[in-house]
């Protein structure tokens, strides 16, 4: 950050004077290179504004993309926008400017069914606090998104049962959430997460909720999902869990500040 | 989303929350039973009473005045038929019996040591008394110094009556006559059936030579007894055109169009006729009463749309949840219509027997057989699940319109 100059995906800044104007804009040019590539999502000139008595400005141009079989981590302080940003990737929300593109789906003009439709079969969402159904097993869990994908309810079984002995909970299957310990209770997520086989894994601080050998064991089953092929991105604030991606996206006050390399070192 | 997999979250729901889910159902419960008892208890009165007419009376032409303004009940009690009319009426195609009937005051009748006081009697022909109405006993003959009574009557003084004992009539002139009991019944041929709601104590006496109500008969020329109602018994497959006939007679030529007053409506009307009327009248009132027993269905109601709306509120994560994992709005809507309607089924198929059991209980209260109403128990029934689903269609819209992201966020 002391190096002098600073690049983000729109350009390269002055280190000092960032977020501003890019010194060079580089849009023109990340969007010829990454048209061409394997990409599952990108994230083209995103704002999001709320009107909270006052317009605030949770994310202001931001574009990222993410290829295929990546394992990204977004980072940044509370209020920073990189929930926003995983909300708006997710299809929970809608950009107030700018595109978000899932697996070749445009969210930002998808209308709301459609959007149901990609939270349900193209993104996996992996939650802080899990996010269980209370009264539904665990594989009815697991199961949930399936329904509302119209799958016939003994595939629908089948296809939990198979994830959650992916998971190391074959012996889980009934239980309820209130039954399962806090790792338990994600690994279930996780497994509720995979069941559409999604183009996209979502997890917004899933280590939080948990203990640190927890925490470990989770994060060590994103590596085998990721080494499976899956697509990760991460929120956290903890730097020992974006650590494990492989590279980490810098936030703050609504704008990509740095994009780090993990086994590179920090652009 | 398929139903089967909305119903069994829906029973999870209810089953988490008995208490309040089954103090729901009994809102619900309460409305279908009292409409069901209503309706059941209404339709058994009327295939009561409707059952009795049609099958004594379903022949039967009944001839009486009527006077177009309500507010002088007495006209239709004037003797306005004469003998002279009484021939006419049965010289009608498909006129099998005629039987006049008239009334004849008393001071009192007298049975071993009890009186009663100011009694009528009604003044028929034997033809009026048949081995259907007897109870024991016989009718008398005309010209005979003997009365029928019915049961009421027969059980009106200390000891019950019964055939050949004797009986004392005191005549408004101070005569006395002592005459025999022959028969006893419960009722007689052509009689007007609205008098079967009121089974007073009645005596029955033959027309000669108890009956002495006399008019001059404009056609005869000659004075006549005359009698306020006469019942024909017609041949039951031509009653429309027989009562066109009697109707055509007794509005025309009759010596009763000339006794009566220019307002008074002479009417010939059949036993369906009046099984119509009575039916509506109970219809009437029975639709009123259950229209009472809606409220209680629409005070059900509320309390599923209340218990809804609580119940979105609470899950309103497990909504952003489903949202997050695919769920459509629409998918939102349709758990919460179940759940709904699945409430109101329940109340319904738990209200429509209680209703019935009430019901019944009522119909033996009021000594009438009891009949089902099909149509009402349906009709519950579908306005039950309908209940259901109307109270729940707005709780469902504002869980449909739960934003996901403020519900995750929602403890």
């Amino acid at each position: 950050m002391v190096s002098g100059f600073l690049l983000s995906e729109n350009g390269l800044y002055p280190a000092e004077s960032a977020p501003g104007e890019p010194l060079i804009a580089v849009q023109s040019v990340r969007r010829a290179v990454s048209e061409s590539a394997n990409t599952t999502v990108r994230v083209d000139g995103v704002s999001k504004q709320y009107d909270l008595g006052g317009t605030v400005t949770a994310l202001d141009d931001v574009s990222l993309d993410l290829s295929a079989g990546s394992y990204t981590a977004v980072m940044g302080p509370s209020g920073s926008g990189k929930s926003t940003l995983l909300n708006l990737i997710g299809g929970l929300d809608t950009p107030s400017s700018g595109r978000v593109v899932v697996n070749g789906q445009d969210v930002s003009s998808a209308s709301e069914a459609e959007r149901a439709d990609i939270r349900g079969t193209e993104v996996g969402f992996v939650f802080q606090t899990f996010n269980l159904m209370p009264r539904l097993s665990a594989v009815e869990n697991v199961a949930l998104p399936l329904v509302f994908d119209g799958w016939d309810r003994t595939r629908r079984r089948e296809r939990a049962v198979s994830l959650l002995s992916e998971v190391g909970l074959a012996d889980r299957t009934d239980h309820v959430p209130a039954e399962l310990s806090g790792g338990q209770r994600q690994r279930v997520a996780i497994a509720r997460a995979l069941s559409t086989d999604p183009a996209l894994i979502l997890a917004d601080e899933p280590t939080g909720n948990v203990d640190t050998d927890t925490g470990a064991q989770i994060l060590d089953l994103f590596d085998d999902l990721h080494a499976a092929g899956n697509t990760f991105l991460l929120v956290t604030h903890e730097r020992h869990v974006a650590e494990r991606a492989e590279r980490i996206v810098h936030v703050e006050d609504g704008h990509i500040q740095s994009v780090e390399d993990v086994s590179g070192g920090e652009h | 989303m398929d139903t089967g997999e909305s119903v069994r979250i829906t029973l999870r729901s209810i089953r988490a929350h008995k208490l309040r889910s089954a103090l729901t159902v009994v809102g619900v419960v309460i409305g279908i039973a009292s409409v069901i008892t209503f309706a059941t208890f209404g339709a058994s009165v009327e295939a009561e009473i409707v059952g009795d007419i049609e099958t004594s009376n379903a022949g039967n032409i009944y001839v009486f005045g009527t006077p177009s303004g309500d507010d002088d009940f007495d006209r239709t009690l004037q003797p306005v038929f004469t003998e002279y009319d009484v021939q006419q009426l049965e010289g009608i195609q498909g006129v099998q019996a005629v039987l006049p009937r008239g009334i004849v005051q008393t001071q009192s009748i007298q049975h071993g040591n009890r009186t009663l006081a100011r009694q009528q009697v009604t003044a028929t022909r034997p033809a009026s008394i048949t081995d259907g109405v007897l109870v024991e006993g016989r009718s008398f003959e005309a010209d005979e110094e003997a009365v029928v009574v019915n049961e009421r009557m027969a059980g009106s003084f200390s000891q019950n009556l019964t055939t050949g004992e004797r009986l004392t009539i005191t005549m408004p002139d101070g005569s006395e006559r002592n005459v025999t009991v022959v028969g006893v019944v419960n009722g007689t041929r052509g009689e007007v059936p609205v008098s079967e709601f009121a089974r007073q104590p009645r005596v029955y006496v033959p027309i000669d030579p108890f009956y002495d109500s006399v008019v001059e008969s404009p056609s005869a020329g000659v004075r006549q007894r005359a009698y306020p109602q006469v019942t024909l018994v017609v041949d039951p497959r031509a009653i429309p055109e027989t009562q066109s006939a009697i109707q055509a007679y007794i509005s025309g030529d009759a010596d009763a169009r000339s006794l009566s007053a220019d307002d008074t409506e002479l009417v010939a009307r059949s036993g369906n006729d009046f099984v119509e009327e009575i039916s509506d009248v109970i219809e009437r009132i029975t639709r009123f009463v259950t229209g009472i027993a809606v409220i209680a269905l629409v005070v059900g109601a509320i309390g599923i749309a209340n218990v809804m709306l609580v119940s979105v509120t609470e899950r309103t994560r497990e909504i952003g949840i489903m949202k997050a994992v695919g769920a459509r709005n629409r998918d939102v809507m349709q758990v919460f219509l179940v759940e709904a309607a699945l409430l109101g089924t329940i109340g319904s198929l738990l209200g429509v027997p209680l209703g019935l059991v009430v019901g019944y209980g009522a119909t033996r209260y009021a000594e009438v057989a009891f009949s089902l109403a099909p149509l009402w128990m349906a009709l519950a029934v579908g306005v039950g699940v309908l209940v259901g689903v109307v109270a729940g269609l707005y709780p469902a819209w504002r869980a449909a319109r739960v934003d996901p992201i403020d519900a995750l966020r929602h403890e």
